[in-house]
């Protein structure tokens, strides 16, 4: 079944018009973008049940973009009606008009040349077999908290057991006078958590599930949990690791941190307009093995990164970025792609209406290889298993990883020893991992169950992944 | 709306309820080295709505509760609407029974700021021209900024009585420092201030300056070892946020932590300075509409208080205080000159650095540290520490110069004894 419009942007469409025809009177290029979001959430633990129709992926409101001839301004705002139009008008000219009481001593507005663009209309819903709202939160409820009993039954050890779903209709509509788009899209993540002491110390182990699709996640999380709760009692002997340089078999969790935060930042192409990434001096080159070849974009895969066209009115795209280990391009949004003289990739997102566009990552991995996994490991002489990632920080400018790994799995001649390691940073520069890539499985998983910020703000729903990989990788 | 909420709570016979309302306006310019790139306003107003419902089972009285947003705009059969979803949706998130903050209406609090009395336009302007003062050279210079001028005002109404409402502005931002003299490197800076602290703006540029040409000069990481640690500023209420979320009483509640008031939490064989922090409230009530007055959290490295809201707190039996978000910590005793005597390791600037509430573990990879080896003070790059602060927290000494910033006022500078460092 396809996501169905919301009700509320089209009941706003014709406001909305009328308020793009007006603006249009007054500037050479005007373009509206109206968000309608739902997220809910249900989760359950131990001692805690919760459910909440809020969070932060719940958004209704409108973003004007303005180009007066020489320069772009927005206005965010929350309601619109008839009655409200002129002086909505009124302030989108004054933000427009603001640059003399915003520009600091010794700045200058930058000049942009006009937007040109092709006429375009598109409206369309991602897919679904079953719809969260429809199942109930009752239900819903029941089903998490069968997962997170079978996940305390595993031991009395565990101190807690934590299962959740969450799910985002996202409705948006986009106008500008050569673009009517409008797109439903509904996202669904699921996770259970484990959670055991070791004294003062707390150990977890998590696994995350996510789909461009509805609660028929839910099947899928049904596999697993004892084993979560396992790894969180092994976490309970886990040692700390000798910093040093490692052989290391990445899982598709760990690949997709590599993808997303070691190498993926670094290619955003407005870190290109500022100089900020080292990847743009290195098009054309090597940076990886030949192994690799990168992808990003949200009409490449169905998963959380996914749409029909990004905040911008750019449709979305399937960009090749590493080919065969040579950098080929970056992802863009429309004025870092102006500003390039590149082509936009349909990577403009906005946390929401409420927030600026920047070049964003939507679905990023790499591509399978031809390796059995029982190969790679079998290769190993000595060295370890990265498993669960955790956090990571891009460092785009000079190619720095930060990596953080729940924990590592000791392989001695080709086998896992039972030895574990806990907490894993994985440390270094990225094209000496990428080119020490030396093994890649041939079957690929993606996962969209975080978040990924731009520095320590602006979040988007993103997903990640590639095969398993075999690299040398500085780990501390 | 408020009202219409409530007519709309009321019709869906809906008893027990909280309402928060923002408003919020803002002036946004984001910057590429000295072009203003985008000029944004905002002008937002939200509302989200608890419902609540008791429920009577075998095992005892419990409190279901769902939240949902309501949006300007919206039709009163749509707001019902939602309220009943809400509601229904509560039947099935029963937590034990708690009794909802009980108050009255209280006169408004208006914003005591100076940013008050400015437009956020003048706000944004004044902070960017700060921001921008001492950029001064070719070889090391701003590479862009955003800055964020924000006014809110903020309301909390509940259905026992609870009615304040107060004011809030604050200026922040981040910036991004390159230096292309040497190695073409940068440092990422962020800030936020509640004032229109234009000096200290101008003087954190003017050190991130000079910190970014240090790191230019820096080719190398630490060799891997364990080093005395120094961290500063920013780092140093990172590392202390462990102690505030142990104390949570939410974390307590769940057994994630086992401390009590009289814990010598800190550890009992101490050999660096006891530690004391105190709660600071930022702004007058927190999102249930708690008073936050400052309290001490922790004196001489025992623990004196519980802290949370409404729900944990009466699980716990406790005093609810309200949710912090800003610490004050007394300095030291030891000058930083005397902290830097001995051999040590300072990281200024990491990727990312992280204190982990749950397992004590803090990381972050260095982006610029300074090495000095009892004679030479060597700047490097690379490598990350990787420390647990159960170990440390022995061995913590602070700085006797002080440090503060929106959410923290203290020690400048903490040493850290014995921390694991990954390098060469």
């Amino acid at each position: 079944m396809k996501v169905p419009d919301s009700p509320f942007l089209t009941a706003k469409k014709p406001v909305l018009e009328a308020l793009l025809r007006k603006l249009l009177d007054r500037y050479p290029f005007a373009s509206i973008l109206a968000q309608d979001a739902s997220q809910k959430s249900c989760a359950v633990s131990r001692r805690l049940t919760n459910v909440s129709m809020g969070g932060r992926f719940s958004a209704r409101g409108f973003v004007v973009k303005v180009f007066d001839g020489e320069h772009w301004s927005e206005h965010s705002f929350s309601h619109i009606s008839e009655e409200t139009v002129p002086e909505l008008l009124e302030q989108i000219s004054a933000t427009a008009a603001m640059s003399k009481a915003v520009l600091p001593d010794g700045i200058r507005e930058r000049v942009y040349a006009a937007p040109k663009s092709e006429k375009l209309t598109f409206h369309g819903g991602t897919d679904y077999e079953v719809d969260p709202d429809e199942v109930g939160d009752g239900q819903i409820v029941a089903r998490l908290t069968a997962l997170r009993d079978r996940g305390l039954a595993v031991s009395d050890k565990l101190l807690d057991c934590q299962a959740n779903l969450v799910w985002q209709k996202n409705h948006k509509l986009y106008l500008a006078p050569d673009r009517e788009l409008e797109q439903n899209v509904l996202w669904t993540t699921g996770a259970v958590l484990t959670v055991a002491a070791k004294g003062q110390e707390i150990k977890m182990s998590r696994k995350s599930f996510s789909a461009l699709g509805g609660a028929e996640l839910m099947d899928r999380m049904d596999a697993g949990v004892e084993d979560v709760a396992r790894v969180t009692l092994e976490l309970l002997d886990s040692q700390p690791l000798t910093p040093g340089e490692y052989e290391c078999v990445c899982t598709p969790e760990v690949t997709g941190m590599i993808v997303h935060e070691a190498f993926g930042h670094g290619v955003e192409m407005d870190m290109f307009v500022k100089k900020r990434a080292l990847a743009e001096k290195y098009v054309g080159e090597y940076v990886a093995s030949p192994l690799v070849t990168m992808h990003d974009g949200a009409a490449a895969v169905p998963e959380t990164g996914s749409y029909f066209f990004d905040d911008e009115g750019t449709m979305a795209q399937d960009t090749v970025i590493i080919e065969k280990g040579v950098l080929r391009r970056g992802i863009s949004d429309y004025l870092s792609a102006m500003t390039l003289g590149t082509a936009p990739t349909g990577n403009g997102r906005r946390e929401s209406y409420r927030r600026k566009a920047y070049t964003r990552m939507t679905n990023t991995w790499f591509e399978a290889g031809s390796d059995k996994v029982e190969d790679m490991i079998a290769s190993v002489k000595d060295g370890l298993l990265l498993c669960e990632p955790s956090s990571g920080m891009e460092d785009p400018k000079n190619w720095g990883i930060q990596c953080m790994v729940s924990y590592a799995r000791e392989i001695k001649d080709g086998r896992l020893t039972g030895r574990i390691f806990s907490p894993i940073v994985l440390t270094g520069y990225v094209p000496d991992l990428l080119k020490s890539i030396t093994m890649m499985s041939d079957g690929l998983e993606l996962g969209g169950g975080g978040m990924c910020g731009k520095g320590y703000k602006e979040w988007v729903k993103v997903s990640d992944g590639g095969p398993w990989i075999k690299a040398r990788i500085r780990l501390g | 709306m408020i009202d219409r909420i409530k007519k709309a709570l009321e019709a869906e016979e809906i008893g027990t309820w909280a309402v928060n309302e923002t408003r919020s306006e803002s002036a946004e310019v984001f910057f590429v080295k000295k072009n203003m790139d985008l000029k944004r306003r905002t002008d937002l107003t939200d509302w989200s709505v608890s419902v609540y419902r008791t429920m009577e089972t075998e095992g005892g009285k419990l409190l279901g509760s769902s939240s949902v947003p309501v949006y300007p705009g919206m039709e009163d059969a749509e707001l019902r609407q939602t309220l009943r979803e809400a509601y229904f949706a509560a039947s099935f998130a029963g937590n034990r029974y708690y009794d909802l903050i009980e108050g009255q209406r209280e006169p408004h609090e208006p914003s005591k700021s100076a940013f008050a009395h400015m437009t956020c336009e003048e706000a944004a302007r004044i902070m960017g021209s700060a921001l921008f003062a001492s950029d001064t050279e070719d070889g090391v210079f701003v590479n862009s900024a955003e800055i964020f001028a924000i006014k809110r005002s903020c309301r909390v109404v509940n259905s026992r009585g609870v009615d304040v409402s107060w004011d809030a502005c604050e200026v922040r931002g981040e910036y991004v420092v390159q230096c292309v003299e040497g190695r073409d490197v940068e440092t990422y800076h962020s800030f936020a201030y509640g004032e229109p602290n234009t000096e200290e703006l101008r003087r954190d540029v003017e050190k991130s300056l000079r910190e970014t040409r240090d790191r230019a000069a820096a080719s190398e990481p630490p060799k891997a070892g364990t080093y005395r640690v120094i961290l500063t500023g920013d780092h140093v209420e990172e590392l202390l946020s462990y102690y505030v979320a142990r104390s949570g009483a939410g974390m307590v509640y769940q057994h994630y932590s086992d401390y009590k008031p009289g814990d010598p939490v800190q550890g009992t064989d101490i050999t660096g300075d006891r530690l004391t922090v105190e709660l600071v409230g930022v702004e007058p009530f927190d999102a249930e509409g708690i008073r936050l007055t400052d309290r001490t959290l922790m004196e001489n490295g025992e623990l004196k208080l519980l802290h949370g809201g409404a729900r944990f707190a009466s699980y716990l039996g406790i005093e609810p205080t309200g949710t912090y978000r800003a610490i004050r910590v007394p300095t030291g005793s030891t000058p930083l000159e005397e902290l830097k005597r001995e051999p040590y390791l300072q990281p200024v600037t990491f990727s990312d650095f992280q204190m982990d509430p749950m397992s004590g573990h803090f990381a972050g990879e260095i982006r610029l540290a300074y090495l000095f080896d009892g004679h030479t003070v060597t700047p490097v790059t690379g490598g990350s520490i990787n420390g647990n602060l159960m170990e440390a927290q022995k061995t913590m000494r602070f700085s006797q110069e002080r440090y503060v910033s929106s959410t923290y006022t203290g020690p400048c500078a903490v040493s850290l004894e014995n921390v694991p460092v990954a390098g060469k």
